[in-house]
């Protein structure tokens, strides 16, 4: 490794922090995964990051790895962005002239690059606190299953009214694109609102899907691997999403 | 280090697997990969598992480290150490150092963990050889030990 200059943002325990203020969920961004770890049991945003906390990396990697690291590493298979892309986060970066707050998916411009400007450190992420009869389920799938890097994964969050059955938000979030860059696919979520939780509506979700889905290929996996995995990923994080609201 | 201060200094590149073994002489910490994907250079820093190929020597600046060989002396084995040669948990030995320090760090934070948990818990750590559960079986068996020892 060679630098020129190597500032270690590591000890500024003053980006190390998850708050509720403004009725939003806000983490700093140097807040490790392990951080986190340990408040999800006893917190109001523990259930919407339990899935991908628990997935992500092993212990070891969680004891390290931290919020803005995963952000702003942006190589296309990071847990956490399509993550924060489902919960509609935002970014806060930090500079020479100020704060800059800017929604997650402008912050991501391409692979292995972000919106930060060369004085920019990352800060913080937020997204709006949940109702509490909304859900998000991260699903994940690599070739074990531990200290794995994602083939392809999805998020998914959805809000129901006051029934608990019909549908007001969904986002879906996917990673592994052609584009590099994770997204949002509103086809799905458009299939999704004003609909009945139900088995109907998950089918016809994951059928829409698989139309016009434009994943990468790589030595890892093909696209067509991908789109077939990831139809039932979406799936799974549908069923957990709904058992997550009904409470089991 | 080891319930032991040093004071060394070091290149802003040396991470803290380097400090160990080269500069310290701690043999018992491995590079297995040096991309923090198999384990095998576990420490336990401030009463964590880390990767210590992935820290840089820099950033362990007042931190409590153990390596394997903080734990156990010759004469008074610890627990999980005891277990692994009595369940034949070790075939290569090349993780056993990362697996020790694994179980030693879970029984620190919980005394009576489940299976689920040691496996958790040892998830960081591949071994090639074993299949893992005899590791489990050790590390459930010294989880035992231990609570019959305090009673």
């Amino acid at each position: 490794m060679s630098v020129r200059n190597l500032v270690d943002l590591s000890g500024l325990s003053e980006l190390r922090y998850v708050k509720r203020e403004d009725g939003e969920i806000k983490i700093g961004a140097l807040t490790t995964i392990a951080d986190l770890e340990k408040q999800v049991d006893n917190s109001a945003w523990g259930k919407f990051l339990n899935d991908a906390i628990t997935k992500f990396g092993s212990p070891n990697i969680r004891s390290l790895a931290t919020v803005g690291g995963n952000i702003c590493a942006a190589s296309s298979s990071e847990d956490l962005i399509p993550v924060f892309l489902a919960l509609d986060a935002k970014v806060k970066t930090l500079g020479k002239n100020g704060t800059r707050e800017i929604p997650l998916q402008e912050f991501l411009a391409a692979k292995r690059k972000t919106a930060l400007h060369a004085d920019e450190i990352l800060a913080e992420v937020s997204f709006p606190e949940p109702s509490a009869r909304a859900a998000c389920s991260f699903q994940k799938l690599g070739m074990r299953n531990i200290l794995i890097i994602a083939l392809v994964s999805v998020a998914v969050f959805l809000e129901t009214d006051e029934s608990r059955s019909k549908i007001v938000q969904a986002r879906v979030a996917l990673n592994r694109f052609k584009s590099k860059i994770p997204q949002r696919v509103e086809s799905v979520e458009k299939e999704l609102v004003g609909q009945t939780l139900s088995e109907w509506t998950i089918k016809s979700a994951v059928e829409r899907l698989g139309e016009e889905l434009a994943l990468t290929s790589d030595y890892r996996a093909s696209a067509e691997y991908r789109t077939e995995a990831v139809k039932v990923l979406l799936r799974r994080a549908l069923v957990a999403c709904q058992q997550k609201i009904l409470g089991k | 280090m080891n319930g032991k201060d040093h004071a060394l200094v070091v290149e802003s590149t040396e991470r803290l697997l380097d400090v160990l073994r080269d500069r310290l002489d701690l043999k018992g910490v491995k590079e297995g990969c040096g991309t923090g994907d198999c384990g095998t250079c576990t420490v336990i820093m401030d009463g964590q598992l880390v990767n210590s190929c992935l820290v840089l020597a820099v950033q362990a600046r007042d931190k409590r480290i153990t390596t394997i060989e903080g734990v156990g002396t010759r004469e008074k084995l610890h627990p999980v150490q005891k277990a692994l040669m009595k369940y034949n948990a070790a075939q290569c030995g090349f993780c056993t150092p990362a697996m020790v320090l694994a179980g030693k760090n879970l029984l620190d934070h919980n005394p009576t963990p489940s299976r689920a948990e040691i496996k958790e818990a040892i998830s960081g750590v591949l071994c090639r050889c074993t299949g893992y559960y005899k590791i489990i079986d050790a590390i459930h068996d010294a989880a035992k030990e231990i609570a019959g020892v305090k009673s």
